[in-house]
């Protein structure tokens, strides 16, 4: 513990030097920026970012990226709680109390509530950070080949099964994102594999092309399938924040207590992530709050469940990505391509290797909880004003912002017709309603789940029951197991409750997503 | 009936796509050493997995979808909903063909014109009809973006061909960018 706090402590002077410091400042305004704009999510902002990091050196980056993921899970409340448009998904369980009371005439308080449950979240998350770091890169370093199979296997479960979407359709992505990591020369034999021919498929497909082209672009194209069809708002309105009393904030410690720990899991666990927190932090109030029966009409319970456990996801994800290399979400699958670009590997021997980077990444945490929250108090009115930009002008940025990042990477007109070829496939998935984030997780995350199952199957002479005769990997691959039955289950009872209901709410709740 | 053959066509087509890959994966089947697992072994495992997710949906869609309810029981959507739920597929098709043509043009006209042009030309074909606005970020924002990443992130961005080329040295020049 004395190690970890001299080590934190070394990691808020690193943060003082010009380079960190300014990515900080410029990663808490642009995050919240993202995230006020009803057309850019939080992913996509991260994704458009990281061309700006080919330049700089690797913490820098990653402290820009990552303060951005953290005040991103901030400033959608803005818009959510005084217009009702959520920046982010994440934001949608905000606006069914914050929206309310608003209206009531205290939209001021509500913006209170909203920033003091980010910073106790962000606090929250930055601590958890530091805490679980070590003892899991501890844990990790008696991994070998199987348990790392077994681990990435269980990820990309955990994001097919609480994606969101349709589990068969989280399927669908998650292959066509594996084999798109399996194009070029493989690794083992030297083999070209569906490459048909083509030169450049050889050296396989970039996944910042995939992830820019399906993010960026795709979004901007389903975005212009709908014709713009966005209002630009007409002021940035009444933009006050009022912080509530110690007495008032004391009462709220049960909802603050059950969010902190909801947003936390929620981070580990793969796939769950920050909108999964929110939903999942607001419906636990409406189980167990005091105040149960008056969500909805705008009471602060409602605002600081949510807003919590959003904020306390990031640490969560930011422990396996550092200690393992596997990312749980979209946002932390573009913090890893971040490493790979300055080729570090995130996995338990960084805590060694580059310890100092790591406690800066932490304090940085710290420091982007304390800043974001700052410029939400001071600072929102004139960002929020970008909400009254036209749809097809910051369209036409973000998609030569796309172009412009995947360029940069390797300087090859290729990598733009990928953008183009992926963007499509964005739109289409967008159409179909597949989800984008298992593609680009199957994408980034195939390769070294490929490896390390045939580094197993070699090592072990073909015998596929080590993955579950050896403990760890055992009992991930059983957990694996559960992440995957678990959605068909609760599928299977709510088909069988729908069965009992009159044929027209029957076929209307199957319509209807979980 | 219709309906749910719509909504089976994606699956229809990539049940195909993967039982073609799959076919095609026999080319390097037979790559790998004796005893151990051949390089196609992973794409194949990820490819059924891939047709039979792909057959099981086109099954439920098409063989035990139920009912659809009438448009009556349908929950009423607001103004903002009704307007991005209606489809524009011409806007699209030309959202699609303007970037096609900047990736193809990139390379002949330089940045700075394909860029402008693009810029225009996306606000343009998203309805938006300002001019003055349209004119003056175009071409402003091609500029930032050369000056941010040719003159800050090192960059080497497209500077054309012939008098093309010519115009982009003279606007790095005036921009600093040596």
């Amino acid at each position: 513990m004395h190690d970890v706090l001299h080590q934190l402590s070394l990691g808020f002077l690193h943060l003082l030097t010009p380079a960190n410091a300014m990515s900080l400042a410029v990663g808490l305004v642009v995050g919240m920026l993202v995230a006020v704009l009803p057309g850019l999510t939080l992913v996509m902002g991260v994704v458009l970012a990281l061309p700006f990091t080919y330049g700089m050196g690797v913490t820098p980056s990653i402290v820009l990226l990552t303060a951005m993921y953290l005040s991103g899970t901030y400033g959608g409340a803005f818009t959510s709680i005084l217009f009702r448009i959520p920046g982010e998904p994440l934001d949608v369980p905000l606006l069914w109390d914050g929206y309310p009371m608003a209206r009531q005439g205290k939209p001021a308080q509500a913006l209170g509530w909203t920033l003091l449950a980010a910073l106790w979240g962000g606090l929250v998350t930055a601590v958890s950070a530091v805490l679980l770091a070590v003892p899991f890169a501890k844990f990790a370093l008696r991994f070998d080949a199987p348990e790392y199979f077994a681990i990435v296997l269980f990820g990309l479960s955990g994001v097919t099964a609480l994606g969101g979407a349709s589990m068969p359709k989280a399927l669908i992505s998650l292959c066509i994102g594996l084999l798109l990591a399996t194009v070029g020369v493989d690794d083992t034999y030297g083999a070209d594999r569906f490459t048909f021919g083509v030169p450049i498929l050889k050296d396989g497909i970039e996944y910042l092309t995939v992830m820019v082209g399906a993010y960026g672009l795709g979004e901007v194209l389903a975005r212009m399938g709908e014709g713009f069809a966005t209002p630009p708002m007409e002021s940035g309105g009444n933009v006050e924040t009022q912080l509530p009393r110690w007495r008032e904030i004391w009462r709220l410690r049960p909802t603050v207590a059950r969010s902190s720990v909801i947003g936390v899991l929620c981070g580990i666990v793969p796939g769950a992530g920050a909108t999964v927190g929110s939903f999942v932090a607001y419906g636990a109030e409406a189980q167990y709050g005091k105040r149960r029966d008056k969500l909805g009409t705008g009471i602060p319970e409602g605002i600081v469940a949510p807003q919590v456990a959003s904020t306390a996801t990031v640490g969560g994800h930011m422990v396996p990505l550092l200690a393992l290399g596997i990312p749980g979400s979209g946002a932390t699958a573009v913090i890893l391509g971040a490493f790979l670009l300055h080729g570090v590997q995130p996995g338990p021997q960084i805590f060694q290797t580059e310890a100092g980077m790591v406690y800066t990444i932490f304090a940085s945490m710290f420091a982007a909880v304390i800043g974001m929250c700052l410029l939400g108090y001071f600072a929102i009115k004139p960002l929020i004003k970008v909400l009254q930009l036209p749809e097809a002008v910051t369209s036409a940025f973000v998609a030569l912002f796309c172009f412009v990042g995947a360029y940069s990477a390797r300087n090859s007109v290729t990598d733009l017709w990928m953008i183009v070829i992926f963007g499509v496939v964005g739109y289409l998935f967008e159409r179909f309603r597949f989800p984008i984030a298992p593609m680009v997780l199957g994408c980034i995350l195939g390769p070294v789940a490929e490896n390390s199952f045939m580094t197993s199957m070699i090592a072990y002479k073909n015998d596929w029951t080590v993955f579950f005769t050896r403990p760890i990997s055992g009992i991930v691959m059983v957990l694996t197991f559960l992440a995957l039955a678990y959605p068909m289950i609760r599928h299977l009872r709510q088909a069988l409750r729908v069965r009992h209901l009159p044929p027209g709410i029957a076929a209307l709740r199957r319509e209807t997503p979980p | 009936m219709l309906g749910r053959l719509k909504e089976a066509i994606p699956y229809a087509a990539l049940l195909g796509g993967a039982a073609f890959l799959y076919w095609d994966s026999s080319r390097f089947a037979s790559l790998g050493r004796a005893g151990q697992l051949s390089p196609a072994f992973w794409p194949r495992a990820v490819l059924a997995l891939l047709m039979g997710v792909c057959a099981w949906e086109l099954a439920r869609r098409v063989l035990f979808a139920p009912p659809r309810p009438r448009a009556e029981a349908r929950p009423a959507q607001d103004e903002g909903e009704e307007a991005r739920a209606r489809r524009h597929p011409l806007l699209l098709a030309a959202g699609i063909g303007l970037t096609v043509a900047y990736v193809l043009l990139l390379g002949i006209l330089g940045f700075f014109l394909a860029t402008a042009f693009y810029l225009a030309g996306f606000m343009l074909v998203g309805r938006y009809r300002r001019a003055g606005v349209i004119a003056a970020s175009s071409v402003l924002g091609s500029l930032a973006f050369i000056f941010v990443f040719m003159k800050i992130v090192y960059v080497s961005l497209p500077l054309g061909v012939g008098p093309f080329e010519r115009l982009s040295i003279w606007i790095l020049a005036a921009l600093g960018v040596h």
